[in-house]
């Protein structure tokens, strides 16, 4: 079994009286892409600012490398590497000063540093942007940017939050591809976020956060075998009469079927042929239909089965 | 790592256009500005110099009239005289005409209504007239041949005291205003200085997240910010003074380096009450930049920058005003070097200035010593 790198524990913080975090539990294995999904103003950056010791906390434990981590604990803060939310560059300085600065804070030997912040901007592809000033960059670029001088002094664990917000598609790609590479050339990444695609792309294992509460954590595919919906099956039709809607209902592994603005939604659990079931009942009754899905659950089902609401319904509150 | 933080630290500074303008090139337009519109008054200043006084003879006194009647025929006297009997003398005195009134008698005595450089250049004058009468008296009595010489020598020590005023310092009254130019520039410190808390502050800004979360002594990284910014605001002082001295060729006095001295210790209280506003409250830096430009050009003002007799009027009214106030103290760093030919009146200044610098410092110090954050 992999090292832990992360431990935390109880962890408790609260502003007045919300409770933003509510023991919270969670536990991090080397070289894993750990990913920790929730809606905006579930808990993410607060755990993880908590984890990085910048913001205190009202009860619990929380563990890096084995060792408690402490505003301090300069030791553990050279191996971790950290993408903010927040774009957090000098404006005044050129790509290459930006991260040639940051990594100075990490690394204190020139030649060690140069041919590092040298791999760094290769890594995130800005060869021809060193000479640029970040104001000058698109969003992208400056994301890529921002993601560099976090990661030029090569650290064991890295954190990313939220990296992708307000990022065009290309870049995007290029970032989650990034994290994948860092991923396999050796380090254990921590990745918030609130796009559930991205999260079940990147991640090996994931934390669902709501409400400061870990609600689930495995992989997708164990987080996926904690709900009833194995199979969400959307069929366009104009018009259904309730009789056949019944005999849909009536079907074994059917437990939930709406008809709905020209949509039929059926969901089910278990089962193998469901698809088929459902299309032969609707040619026995002579109902003509159109485009026919069938989907499997998403981290999205996940939520709604826990929590009882979409993820993308809280976002923003 | 100090290094490395204050190479970055600078050429960020450095580099900002705002900075650039409002720190470096905003002194030197107006001083500019000050120097074309002061031309005309410099002037009038000149041609108005003279200090006038009513001369009251109750008794004659051929020695003193030999010397006043000396000084009105010469080009440049130092003095106009008003003859006129008592009555005329105090009215004209208590308008203002005169600066004072030289009364004649068995003894020659001097009647003013208020202090000021003015009365202690009459004073002076009357002073050195005693000192040297008896002296003319006896040349008059013994060789007069010699009693033109005489009076003579003692005209061109009174003129020296008019032309030096009482010091080896200058005293144009419109100088100050360019001593008050350089005053903001150190002042405008502040707003570096508030850069550099909040860059070092976690819960203000993205960057001084960074630099928490790095694995590097809070003290050592906030300590080279603040070096990198007094450097910067060192530069823009320099460049100011340079300008002044240089360029429009202000009298300041003589001591060179102690002028950019002075702006020095401006430039470090500057960024010192800076650091302090930076590293107090959880405001934006916006709105701490906005906060740290008032104050700087409030205390401009009440030194003297917009309205020229601002501080003599403050000390009439609250003295302790230009005790405290920092712009008033670095003017008044630049007056003491003109004015004074000794250094107690400038080091009381100084060290007040170090000393509210050292306040500001270890109160920003203090503010900011907490490693982790209640809010981000």
């Amino acid at each position: 079994m992999s090292d832990t790198i992360v431990k935390i524990e109880n962890l408790v913080k609260r502003y007045k009286e919300l409770t933003a975090l509510d023991h919270l539990n969670i536990e991090i294995r080397e070289g894993e892409v750990f990913g920790l999904l929730g809606p905006n103003g579930s808990g993410k950056t607060t755990a993880i600012n908590c984890l990085l010791s910048l913001l205190n906390y009202d009860k619990g434990n929380i563990e890096v490398f084995g060792k408690k981590m402490t505003p301090t604990s300069y030791d553990i803060k050279q191996q971790i590497g950290v993408i903010m939310q927040n774009v957090a560059v000098l404006d005044e300085l050129t790509v290459w000063e930006n991260i040639n600065f940051f990594c100075g804070l990490y690394i204190k030997e020139k030649k060690k540093r140069k041919q590092y912040v040298q791999e760094a901007v290769e890594f995130t592809g800005l060869e021809d942007f060193v000479k640029f000033y970040p104001k000058k960059l698109s969003g992208g670029l400056l994301r890529r940017l921002n993601i560099a001088c976090g990661i030029a002094h090569k650290p064991k664990l890295i954190i990313l939050d939220e990296p992708t917000v307000a990022v065009d598609p290309q870049s995007r790609n290029r970032i989650l591809e990034g994290i994948q590479e860092l991923n396999h050339n050796g380090a254990t990444i921590i990745y918030t976020s609130h796009y559930m695609e991205e999260v079940e792309q990147i991640c090996t294992r994931i934390a669902i956060i709501d409400k400061g509460k870990n609600i689930a954590i495995g992989t997708k595919d164990e987080l996926k075998k904690m709900i009833h919906n194995t199979e969400t099956i959307t069929i366009e039709i104009v018009e259904l009469d309730s009789g056949t809607l019944r005999k849909i209902k009536s079907l074994e592994h059917v437990y939930n079927a709406v008809f709905n603005e020209d949509h039929l939604t059926i969901k089910c659990s278990g089962g193998v042929h469901n698809l088929i079931d459902v299309l032969a009942i609707l040619k026995e009754d002579g109902v003509s239909f159109g485009r026919v899905y069938s989907e499997l659950p998403t981290l999205n089902d996940v939520f709604l089965e826990i929590t009882g609401k979409e993820m993308r319904d809280t976002e923003g509150q | 790592m100090f290094l490395h933080n204050l190479k970055y630290e600078f050429l960020n500074n450095i580099r900002q256009k705002d900075v650039i303008f409002w720190v470096m090139c905003f002194p030197i337009i107006l001083g500019t500005f000050f120097y074309i519109g002061f031309g005309k008054l410099y002037e009038k200043e000149e041609i108005f110099s003279e200090i006038h006084i009513a001369v009251t003879f109750v008794k004659e006194d051929d020695i003193f009239s030999s010397v006043i009647g000396k000084m009105e025929a010469a080009d440049e006297s130092p003095f106009e005289f008003r003859y006129a009997d008592t009555d005329e003398a105090e009215e004209m005195l208590e308008k203002g005409d005169v600066s004072g009134i030289i009364t004649v008698d068995d003894e020659i005595s001097l009647t003013v209504m208020s202090s000021g450089m003015e009365q202690s250049v009459i004073k002076s004058f009357l002073d050195q007239y005693k000192s040297q009468k008896q002296i003319i008296s006896d040349i008059s009595a013994n060789d007069p041949s010699k009693y033109t010489e005489a009076i003579n020598a003692l005209y061109a020590e009174i003129d020296a005291i008019e032309n030096n005023s009482l010091t080896d310092g200058n005293m144009n009254y419109y100088d100050t205003y360019f001593m008050n130019l350089i005053t903001m520039a150190a002042l405008f410190g502040m707003v570096t200085g508030v850069f550099s808390a909040t860059n070092n502050q976690g819960n203000l800004s993205a960057i001084g997240a960074r630099k928490c979360l790095s694995p590097n002594n809070r003290f050592i990284t906030m300590t080279s910010s603040l070096t990198a910014a007094f450097i910067t605001q060192l530069c823009s002082v320099i460049i100011a003074t340079t300008f002044v001295l240089f360029v429009l060729k202000i009298d300041m006095g003589g001591n060179i380096p102690m002028i950019y001295l002075s702006g020095a210790i401006g430039a470090f209280a500057g960024i010192s009450i800076g650091f302090f506003i930076g590293s107090a409250g959880r405001m934006s830096v916006a709105v701490k930049d906005a906060i740290a430009t008032s104050i700087s050009m409030f205390c401009c003002f009440l030194s003297g920058l917009m309205v020229g007799n601002m501080k003599p009027l403050i000390e009439e009214k609250c003295p302790v005003i230009n005790r405290i106030n920092p712009a008033a103290l670095i003017s008044d760093l630049f007056y003491c070097l003109t004015i004074y030919d000794n250094y107690a009146r400038y080091l009381e200044k100084a060290v007040t200035l170090l000393i509210i610098s050292a306040i500001f410092i270890t109160g920003g110090f203090l503010l900011t010593r907490r490693k982790t954050y209640e809010n981000l």
